[in-house]
């Protein structure tokens, strides 16, 4: 087909399109949604005692702030991912955020054992983290599939597994709220290998439900 | 990105609601540029290449019209669809390269191209065996017997209880006869 009868056809075809948000009023709208459940979700697994006080400890906020960074840039990305005249450099700003909290939960991890000769570096199983990631992270990775999904996109992987990353740093912020650890490497091996494993799983899933999507949408021209 | 036409947005604006006028419109002026972006980027590629990127970027554009958010420059826009649907061309591209083999460059004498000779072969067999199928049940039984299974002739007649010269005879007429389904004309 010659690129002047494509562009005819093109026009031809044309309809009225309903704009799709802007990535940071979709961030918006995914946090709005699944911070309620997510409360809902602390409240019905009981919150840990003391959790105002503990709210108010430097470091535990520190944690908990970083966690919910990760998660919003991490939300960000995810839908600047699927827009072609976003900058490279937001497409990174997850790394950025995960490495700040990694850093900071590393250097807690090492400054608490030298203060307690080794006591924060016990390992003990904690085979409670990965279901209670799954089960907290399942409704913001459902609604962050759901909104990637209303608009056709570009760089499906990275938003998948950008989105997915989002949806486990809530989790794990939600999971700190209602489930303690045991010791600091307790907590770096077993609830962030969870989210880890929840990325990579939510990554793969969700990327094929956008990819059914897709091929649903596609466009039946043959350009010859 | 200083080309672009400030007119640009205001179709693309227009085509999201709509307007076909504007949406052709903004397509042509786009058409030129997107061509020159490509050869820029792509330097290599063939003109080939060039035209299927360019069009691979219009249908893309049409796909994802609702992605425009004005008053944004339509440019980078453009030319983010062009880099993404053109690196998976290229991509596409390539691998069907690593597939593909050009006949041109291999010599007839090659193994690669031995399925030939095989897939004649098949074809003989079968219209052989239709031919056989064509002749009457005592040609049959004979040819199947002698030349099939590979009986001897006193083998044969012990089966058949046919004399061995009835059986040489008759071995003799169902050949000809074979051939003569199968096209062949004997030279008397």
């Amino acid at each position: 087909m010659s690129n002047e009868r494509l562009i005819a056809a093109l026009a031809d075809e044309l309809s009225p399109v309903r704009r799709a948000p802007a990535p940071g009023h979709l961030t918006m709208s995914w946090l709005a949604v699944t911070v309620p459940i997510l409360a809902l979700v602390t409240l019905m697994m009981g919150p840990r005692p003391a959790l105002l006080s503990l709210l108010l400890r430097p470091g535990f906020a520190l944690d908990e702030a970083l966690a919910l960074l990760t998660a919003i840039a991490a939300a960000y990305a995810a839908f600047c991912a699927g827009r072609p005249d976003q900058p490279g450099w937001k497409l990174l700003l997850p790394v950025g955020a995960m490495a700040l909290w990694l850093g900071v939960l590393g250097r807690q991890c090492l400054l608490l054992s030298v203060s307690t000769q080794g006591g924060a570096l016990r390992l003990h199983v904690d085979a409670m983290c990965v279901p209670a990631i799954a089960v907290a992270g399942i409704a913001p990775a459902v609604a962050m599939v759901w909104l990637l999904r209303r608009s056709p996109m570009f760089r499906t992987a990275h938003a998948c597994l950008c989105g997915a990353l989002a949806a486990a740093a809530l989790a794990e912020c939600t999971l700190r709220l209602f489930h303690g650890s045991d010791s600091f490497l307790t907590l770096l091996v077993w609830q962030m290998g969870s989210v880890v494993l929840f990325t990579l799983a939510v990554g793969a899933v969700g990327r094929a439900a956008l990819g059914r999507a897709r091929s649903g949408r596609t466009v039946s021209y043959a350009g010859s | 990105m200083a080309e672009e036409d400030a007119n640009w947005r205001i179709w693309l604006a227009a085509a999201q609601a709509g307007d076909r006028r504007a949406y052709g419109a903004l397509l042509a002026a786009a058409l030129p540029w997107l061509r020159a972006r490509a050869r820029g980027r792509w330097p290599t590629a063939t003109l080939s290449d060039i035209e299927d990127i360019v069009q691979e970027t219009l249908l893309a554009l049409h796909r994802s019209l609702a992605l425009y958010q004005p008053p944004r420059p339509v440019a980078p826009f453009l030319f983010g669809i062009m880099k993404l649907r053109g690196a998976e061309v290229r991509r596409q591209r390539h691998r069907h390269a690593a597939r593909e083999t050009i006949l041109d460059d291999v010599p007839v004498t090659s193994q690669a191209l031995r399925t030939n000779p095989d897939q004649d072969a098949a074809v003989d067999q079968a219209a052989m065996q239709a031919a056989i199928g064509r002749l009457s049940p005592r040609d049959q039984e004979i040819l199947d017997m002698l030349k099939l299974r590979e009986l001897s002739l006193l083998e044969a007649a012990a089966v058949s209880g046919l004399s061995v010269t009835a059986l040489k005879v008759g071995t003799f007429r169902a050949i000809r006869r074979l051939r003569r389904a199968m096209g062949v004309e004997d030279v008397e």
